[in-house]
Order: structure tokens, then sequence, then C-alpha cells
């Protein structure tokens, strides 16, 4: 696993380099934005932790260089600047996750961890139902070609839906599924994630069979 | 000192002007219209007096003689006010109204014109008195001829007119000072108009003034609006420098936390503990005073904002729903797309932003985010499903500067900012049990009552 740390603190740097290296990274790092630039565009990386505040070109603009040119890891942004304004720009540009400094080492790690088991490595697949397309390594979806950013519950319940060949789907697998054995009776939070997805996609996405449970629509197979 | 009224200096000032050139011109008037009158009675005695002229012979013992006695039956009324004497040397005649009286003994008069003078008469009256001696004969003795007025019809006519005339002067001073306040108010009509715009210009410094009303005041607006994009720019100086500030402490915070780390790997472990503890109560202060700063900067710019409130919740979604430790937590947003609250976009990212990470930190899988509009204002709520806090604790998790975090209770910063957030804006903040189990925090703007 290779990882990128772009920050220009040196302290911080040595101490993320030596925090991910042990928990098994290959570490490249960064002191500025052009550096950063140019080693994300040539370099394969599977994660990236990129400072915002950098010399020569700004962290926002060099995450949205690499999107310009399809450079997909996920980056997580380790920022000073903790306002949601900064926040939502850095998603919006293209950041997988925001953590504000000063930050536990062992959370950016955990989160590290999460974005890397999220992208399930490097190459890049989709699923197609109907008009919805699900891309595994982004954990993104379009339909009928309009983008869709998901949380991470919200893609693991299209995942799972996805891949059952048109089966129906109980809410109680599905609370089974995503929340473990123990919380196949909840439902109540598989209903409300049913109107997150209708509403953030589109309302006939997932089709509900009376008595079977959800599917995606289009998904006849 | 309170400030006097511009309206009222300029309407007394008006109308104490007027009513001194009406006093004036009520003076001068009465005066002319008595000279008017009294040319007028001095003519008709003048008239008399020539008629009596005209009758007027000398008997043989000297004495005047008259062919015929003026008309006028005053003449023949005793102390009727009106009265002539014909005077010579030798003996007198006289009007039947001067009865066994007489007219004062002449100072002054000459021959060839007539004079006019006030003098105290019979009857104890003042009277109008016009004389002249005449000779009917030229080698005959001089006669001296005297017709009087008595003057107290003069005074009265003078008196009667001088009140009708007052009267009229009164009416006219309070149409002409209405007048004078409709022009007054016309006048300040572009003044008070710059008055309610400063007044929104207070309330919001994004505001600036419309194109001057009138040229006169044009320099000042131009001069508000110019002290209110220098105020706009310190104020926006000054939260770039809080944020600056806070990026300036953040990363050696940062720094110091890998030194930590790399003490805790050589065995200092309590030194290490130490720090981190300062760490994280140093991050926790720099973020409250942000919101502080924020908080200030917001009350400095309440007015008319206006933020369309389902953008930025679902803009916080997207960015809380990335992290790590929402991975089974799902975002319910019940929103309705025109809902709009009275604070500016930024202002409701942060508030929401506050709410909605707290929130999500103790959702065990759910989160709901609802907005409605009712009779008592607008609303935006945040609940999960987590553990919730005691009822006991909700007022303390309000209470300013409330470190429940630190306690290890739960909720905390995160409601601490956004109370301070949402006070800043004009909102409530309310703490109840949510129906899914958890909390439940409230942001209520309450409707301003506006003159329909």
């Amino acid at each position: 696993m290779r990882a990128l740390i772009v920050e220009d603190e040196a302290a911080v740097a040595d101490d993320l380099a030596r925090a991910l290296s042990a928990a098994g990274f290959v570490v490249d790092v960064a002191r500025d934005g052009d550096d950063a630039w140019f080693k994300g565009n040539t370099e394969d990386y599977d994660v990236a932790v990129l400072d915002l505040g950098l010399p020569r070109i700004d962290g926002l603009s060099v995450l949205r260089r690499w999107r310009d040119d399809d450079r997909l890891f996920p980056v997580i942004i380790v920022s000073a600047r903790n306002d949601w304004t900064e926040k939502v720009a850095g998603i919006e540009a293209g950041a997988d996750d925001y953590l504000g400094k000063p930050f536990e080492i062992v959370e950016l790690i955990a989160r590290v961890r999460g974005l890397v088991r999220r992208a399930g490595g490097r190459a890049s697949s989709a699923i197609r139902i109907g008009q919805l397309v699900l891309d595994t390594h982004r954990m993104s979806a379009t339909y009928a070609g309009r983008p869709i950013r998901l949380s991470q519950l919200e893609f693991r319940f299209l995942h799972y839906v996805a891949h059952q060949d048109g089966r129906a789907v109980s809410a109680g697998e599905l609370a089974e599924h995503l929340y473990g054995a123990a919380e196949s009776g909840d439902t109540n939070a598989i209903e409300a994630l049913v109107v997150r997805l209708r509403r953030k996609i589109a309302p006939e996405v997932i089709e509900t069979r009376r008595g079977f449970g959800y599917c995606i629509a289009g998904d006849e197979r | 000192m309170k400030p006097r009224s511009l309206r009222m200096r300029l309407l007394l000032g008006a109308a104490v002007a007027i009513f001194v050139a009406l006093a004036a011109a009520w003076v001068v008037m009465t005066l002319l219209f008595e000279r008017h009158i009294e040319r007028r009675v001095q003519a008709d005695l003048v008239r008399e007096g020539m008629q009596l002229a005209a009758s007027l012979s000398i008997g043989a013992d000297g004495a005047p003689l008259l062919s015929r006695e003026p008309g006028d039956l005053r003449f023949s009324e005793p102390a009727s006010g009106l009265y002539w004497q014909v005077t010579t040397a030798r003996g007198s005649v006289r009007s039947r109204s001067l009865w066994d009286q007489g007219l004062p003994a002449s100072q002054v008069a000459r021959a060839r014109d007539w004079s006019t003078r006030f003098t105290s008469g019979p009857f104890e009256e003042q009277l109008l008195l016009v004389e002249r001696v005449v000779k009917p004969d030229r080698n005959g003795p001089e006669v001296l001829l005297q017709l009087a007025s008595e003057n107290k019809s003069l005074h009265e006519a003078r008196r009667e007119f001088g009140a009708e005339l007052a009267l009229f002067l009164v009416l006219l001073w309070a149409i002409l000072s209405a007048a004078a306040w409709t022009q007054v108010a016309l006048g300040l009509k572009p003044l008070a108009r710059v008055s309610d715009e400063v007044d929104a210009l207070k309330r919001s410094p994004r505001e600036r003034l419309a194109a001057a009303p009138a040229r006169e005041v044009e320099p000042l607006v131009r001069a508000i609006n110019e002290l209110a994009d220098a105020r706009e720019k310190d104020l926006t100086r000054a939260r770039r420098r809080a944020a600056d500030l806070a990026h300036a402490l953040k990363t050696p915070l940062a720094a110091i936390a890998a030194q930590s780390r790399r003490a805790r790997e050589a065995g200092a472990v309590d030194a290490a503990e130490g720090l981190d503890r300062a760490i994280q109560s140093a991050g926790a202060a720099v973020d409250r005073e942000l919101a502080r700063s924020r908080a200030a900067a917001i009350r400095a710019a309440t007015g008319e904002m206006s933020a369309a409130a389902l953008p930025v919740v679902e803009a916080v979604v997207g960015v809380v729903e990335r992290a790590e430790f929402v991975a089974q937590v799902v975002f319910e947003v019940n929103v309705p797309p025109k809902l709009t609250v009275p604070v500016a976009a930024e202002d409701l990212l942060e508030l929401m932003g506050a709410l909605t990470e707290n929130a999500a930190r103790y959702a065990r899988r759910r989160v709901l985010i609802e907005g409605a509009q009712s009779a008592e204002g607008r609303v935006l709520s945040v609940e999960d499903d987590g553990p919730g806090i005691d009822p006991a604790q909700m007022t303390d998790a309000l209470a300013r500067g409330a470190r429940l975090d630190q306690a290890g209770s739960g909720h905390g910063l995160g409601l601490a900012i956004a109370q301070d957030l949402a006070e800043a804006t004009g909102a409530q903040i309310s703490l109840t049990r949510s129906a899914l189990g958890g909390l439940k925090a409230a942001i209520l703007w309450r409707q301003l009552l506006t003159p329909s």
C-alpha cells in the first residue's frame, strides 16, 4: 500500500510518515503543492493525506488538478482550516474525508485504512443496473448520467442489493448485512435509508416488492 | 445630551419668524388704519369748517354771525362728540352740542391753513380738533373757526379693526406654519430615507445606501457608504485574522502532538499524556474562540440575511457522512426545499455542521434532520438515536462554556459552539429527548411581527 503525505510542516510530516509506515504503508512525502501535484500525477498511490495550506500551490488546487487528470485515489484532507465552508469546499473538490488539526493519529490511521478498504484496490470497476451505475472504486454512483455522492452506508446498501441478481432483499436481511447479525430485527434505519436514497437519487431507483423486500429498478435479471 | 430635532428646529424657526413678521404687519396696518381714519375725520371737519366760513359774517358789535349752521344733527345734540365754535375778540358762537362748554383756546392756529391737534375738551373727552383763523372782511377782525370730533370712536374703530386683523393674522399664521411644516417634511424626506437605510446598514454591514435621493445629501450618502465599505473590510479582515490565528496555532499543536507520540514511544508516557491533554484543551479553546469570533461577526452582521436551509443541510451531511465513525449511520433529511432561515449561508453551515457532527458522533444508526415553518417561526432540528443526555444535564450542556465533552459525558463542545452561533443569529436553541431515543437539538428563529 502506497500513501502520499502532503504536508509542509516538517514535524507533522515526519510524524505522519512514521505512523503510516508503522501501519504498513510505503510512504512518500511532498512538502509543497508543486511536488504534491507532480507525485500524485506520476505515481500510483492507494491514498493521499493532504494539507491545505501549502507553499506554491494550495492543497485544494492540487486536489482539483488531480481529479481533473482522473487521479482518483482516495484523499483525506488534514487541515487547520477547520470551518465548515472549508470542509464543504474540500469534499466538493473531490476529497473523500476531512480531518481538522490537531488530530489524534489513531483516528487518522483509522480513517486512512477505511478509505483504502472502501476503495478496494486501484482497479476501477462499475456495476450497471438500469440507469444506476455504481463505481466500486470511488464508492460513488451516477444515475442517468448525473453524479451522486454516497455515504458508506448508502453505498454498501446499493452494492449489496445490486449483487442479488434481481432478488428482492428484505429489510431484516439488509440490517443483518449492514449492521451485523444481532441487528436483523431493527429495520427502522433500513426504511429511513431507503427514503434517503430515493430522495437523493430518484424516487423510482429502489422498488419495494410487497412481502419480499427491496430491489434496484431495472434489475430484472 | 439628547440631540435636538432638526425638524423641530426648522419648524420652530419658521413659526417664530412668521409670527414676528405678522405681528409687525399687525402693528403697521393698525397704525395705517388709524391714520387713514384720522385723515377722513379731519377732512370731514375741514369740509364742515369751510361751510361755516362760507356762512360767516361779523355783526355790528364785532361778534360773529352765521347765516346758516352746519346741518349735521350731531351738532345740535349736547355732548354728542361733534362740535364747532366760532370766536372773535368780541364774542363767540358755538354748536348746541357744546352746551355750556367751549372748545379750548387756540395756541397755534394761523390764517390760511387748517391745523390739526389732539386735545382735552369738554365733557372730559379727548378731541381731534381742526382750527383756522379767517378774515371774512378784508378790514374786519380775525375769526377763529374750530371744529372737533371726540377721539373715542376713533379709538374704538381702531381697536375693532385691530382685533379683527389679529384674528385674521393668527389664522394666516396657522396656515403659513402648516405650509412650513409641509415644506420641512418634504425637505427632510431624503434625510429620513437615508436614516432608514442607515438603520438597515446598522443591522447588516453588507447593506449599502441606495443612490442619493437629493443632490444635497449625495456627499453624505457617499461618505456613509465609504464608511460601510471600510467597516465591512475591517470585519472581513478580523475574521480572516482569527482564522489565520487558528491556523497558526493548530499546525504547531499538530507538531507538538507528533513530539508527544515520540515521547510516548521513548517511554515518557506521563509526559506524553500531559502533552496530549494540553493539546486537546488548546485545540478546543481555539475552536471555541473561533466560534466566538464568528458569533461576534454574525451579531454585527445580522439583519436581512437569508439562506435556503436544504442545500446547507445537504452540504453538511455530504461532509459528515464521509467520516469513518458514521459508517453505519443513515442521515434522514426532511427539510422543505423552500425553507429559508434568517442567517447567512456560511454561518448556517457552521451551525448545522456543529450540531450534525455532534449528533453523528453519538448516533447508533440514525440522524434525523428536520426543518419546518410554523406560526411560531422557523425551526431546524437535529436528532439522533444515541444514548442522549440525562435531562438534568441538558441545561448544563447549554450553559455558556460548558465542557461536558471533557467530563466524558458525550455531547458538549459542539452544542456549546452551536448555541453561541444560534444565539448570535437571534435564534433559540433547545435540547429535548428525541423520539428516536437520543438527543434532539432544535433551533428556533421566532417569527418577527412585521406590520402588515
